[in-house]
């Protein structure tokens, strides 16, 4: 069971990145964006096209689908904010599932659906606890949900920039009344997440099933974990990737529990759902 | 709703069709379906195209006894209603003869029992679910998973002399049981036992370093899974990010092709697959030299499934040019039933439709192994590797 759990860490580490960027945005700019996969995704397909049809070099394909995914993130930002700036969040959130579906068309039609030959920006195993081997990807996809976590808390809480963002996420009228300029700066958050999300999928697409699909569907169990924070808190989500991860890592162990593995993130966004709707009185709920 | 959509959707054939049936008359071209995976999740479209190919060649060099062959391959998009629907245009509205070269993932299961209803005989080009093996009315021209199963394991503890084998098996539907009679057969053969069968394995799962660790930690020194590429790519890659890259992969045709060589960059000890045509990655050689050009010159992929397709075409254009008299659907099932074995040296068992209950007749592989870095497919047997008759 400890070795299937400190297995499923990798996975983990990415639903805690995707995670801290869900909270981000439905914190910032009261999105839940349901394409901060499929634009990552979509960014490493158009790397790996780079690299094996265009002879680009593995890092510089990388980058170039990194700053991709960050523009697609960008403009979808952009045309929230322009034309659904005072929509509530369910309509600007059903925008990025049009945008999800698009993305994971667009894949298959652009690069077809025989899996693409992703190269490993790291591959093999770091070290070795107990004789469970740690891969460098795991290594890396926690360290960078942990630090992306910790660089989006202090920018919130310690700068002018964070205080402005602030501002606009809990009134964002009175915010521009004051001279705050509220698109550029949420289009900003969104061309951010869209780069953290590039990178994380970047970092591990290579070492898992890689099709379209399977990696723009990485935002199901990435939402019940920032489910767990309420999309509000940044330190939650990512213990709830962590934790789904390897609860998922650890269930796959056993024959008659591993069928459950995939069922995981929706009980456990159902779960979570029933306890924060606990008080709820019916009319009030509804 | 699944049940009346295909009732619908033949009534509509039907109005729409009208009298096509009716201009098959002496002169008229013979119609030839095909009921394959063009859309959706898995496509292989390579089977019908390269049937294509073969019967438009024969049309051009005057087709069969002045008859043109119309060749007709109709999409069921993954899906069983649309398969159901596929098989009633193509049976039931153009009033096909035969079917030749269907390649799909769940086809011979849905119209099986119409086949037997409509007495029209299916030669599948690439048969994958278990029905295509197990019904009187189709005959798959390739080995299929199942047998397959069984190669790579006969080669894996008769040829590597691997003890420690685990299965991973990815279960879709019902095929679990065959499966299970496929390594029980080995079992057979053999007097070998696997180490432990994994039958939970998920289709497009997204990381499978549970299942691997698992496996691992179990002393499995070889792992034989019957995965779809993509799959199996994240099964290697996750073995890798282990460091476990002494185990040995014993795998089916479902990942031979040029595209899984490349994006393998570490493949353990090796990945040892039973093709179940000639190897086409052998560009040498003499077995694929008619297919391998009739390929090139109508830009079809070089696959197994492009192999299966062609062979299926070939076959049944065989069975077409010896029949005397009328060609119906009648007398081409007929011919079919009785016709003579037909060798090939694209494939290690000779090909006969005849009148069993079922047909799972094709028993022989080539073994190929994909080398860690090697980025291609080698082959590493001189002749065929047989299922011995027990």
């Amino acid at each position: 069971m400890l070795q299937g759990a400190l297995a499923g860490l990798a996975a983990g580490g990415l639903y805690a990145v995707l995670a801290v960027c869900l909270t981000l945005m439905s914190r910032l700019v009261r999105v839940v964006n349901f394409a901060q996969s499929a634009t990552g995704m979509f960014g490493c397909y158009v790397a790996v096209f780079l690299a094996v049809h265009l002879g680009v070099p593995s890092w510089l394909a990388t980058l170039a689908g990194i700053l991709l995914g960050g523009a697609l993130s960008a403009v979808l930002g952009w045309i929230v904010a322009t034309w659904l700036a005072e929509a509530d969040t369910g309509t600007r959130s059903a925008t990025t599932v049009a945008v999800l579906l698009l993305l994971i068309s667009l894949a298959f039609i652009l690069f077809g659906n025989k899996p693409q030959p992703f190269h490993p920006l790291l591959a093999g195993p770091a070290f070795t606890i107990g004789g469970v081997v740690v891969s460098q990807v795991t290594v890396l996809t926690v360290a960078l949900a942990v630090l992306v976590a910790l660089a989006c808390r202090a920018v919130l809480a310690r700068t002018a920039l964070g205080v402005r963002l602030r501002a606009l996420s809990e009134r964002p009228t009175t915010a521009e009344l004051l001279g705050i300029p509220a698109r550029p700066l949420s289009v900003g958050v969104w061309t951010a997440t869209g780069v953290i999300a590039t990178l994380a999928v970047s970092i591990v697409a290579p070492s898992q099933s890689n099709d379209p699909t399977s990696l723009a569907m990485l935002v199901v169990p990435a939402a019940a974990a920032a489910l767990l924070g309420g999309f509000r808190r940044l330190d939650l989500a990512v213990l709830g990737g962590l934790v789904l991860g390897m609860a998922q890592g650890a269930v796959a162990q056993s024959d008659r529990l591993s069928v459950l593995r995939y069922f995981l993130p929706f009980l456990v966004i159902v779960a979570l759902l029933l306890w924060t709707q606990r008080k709820e009185v019916w009319d009030a709920a509804r | 709703m699944r049940k009346t959509l295909p009732v619908l959707a033949i009534a509509v054939l039907l109005a729409a069709a009208g009298c096509a049936g009716s201009e098959a008359g002496a002169n008229g071209p013979i119609v030839v379906g095909s009921v394959n995976a063009l859309s959706g999740a898995a496509t292989f479209p390579e089977a019908s195209q390269a049937a294509k190919a073969v019967f438009d060649a024969a049309n051009a060099a005057g087709g069969v006894g002045g008859r043109k062959i119309e060749y007709k391959a109709i999409d069921d998009k993954g899906d069983p209603a649309a398969a159901a629907a596929a098989a009633r245009e193509v049976v039931g509205g153009d009033q096909a003869v035969a079917l030749v070269g269907s390649s799909s993932l769940i086809e011979c299961e849905i119209n099986e029992k119409y086949y037997e209803q409509q007495k029209i005989l299916s030669m599948p080009g690439v048969g994958v679910d278990p029905a295509c093996f197990s019904s009187p009315n189709i005959a798959p021209v390739n080995v299929g998973p199942f047998h397959d199963m069984t190669l790579t394991l006969l080669y894996g503890s008769e040829v590597l002399k691997q003890d420690d084998i685990c299965a991973l098996l990815e279960i879709a539907g019902n095929t679990l049981p065959a499966y299970q009679a496929a390594i029980a057969e080995w079992t057979k053969i053999t007097g070998k036992k696997l180490k432990y069968v994994d039958s939970t394995v998920p289709y497009g799962g997204s990381d499978y370093t549970p299942y691997i660790v698992k496996a691992r930690a179990a002393g499995c020194k070889a792992i034989t899974v019957n995965p779809v590429e993509p799959d199996s790519i994240g099964q290697l890659k996750a073995a890798q990010a282990q460091g476990w890259t002494d185990v040995t992969w014993l795998l089916l045709t479902s990942v031979y092709s040029e595209n899984y060589a490349k994006a393998i960059s570490n493949a353990g000890a090796g990945v040892y697959v039973p093709a179940e045509f000639y190897p086409f990655t052998d560009a040498a050689a003499p077995a694929n030299k008619d297919w391998r050009e009739l390929m090139a010159k109508n830009g079809i992929p070089l696959t197994s499934f492009s192999q299966g397709g062609y062979l299926a075409a070939k076959y049944f254009l065989a069975v077409l040019r010896g029949m005397k008299g009328d060609i119906t659907r009648e007398t081409v099932s007929k011919a079919l039933r009785e016709m003579q074995p037909i060798s090939d040296p694209m494939v290690g068992t000779p090909y006969v439709f005849g009148p069993a209950q079922a047909h799972h007749d094709n028993t022989a592989g080539w073994p190929i192994k994909l080398a860690t870095g090697a980025g291609k497919w080698e082959l590493v047997a001189q002749d065929w590797l047989r299922i011995p008759q027990q």
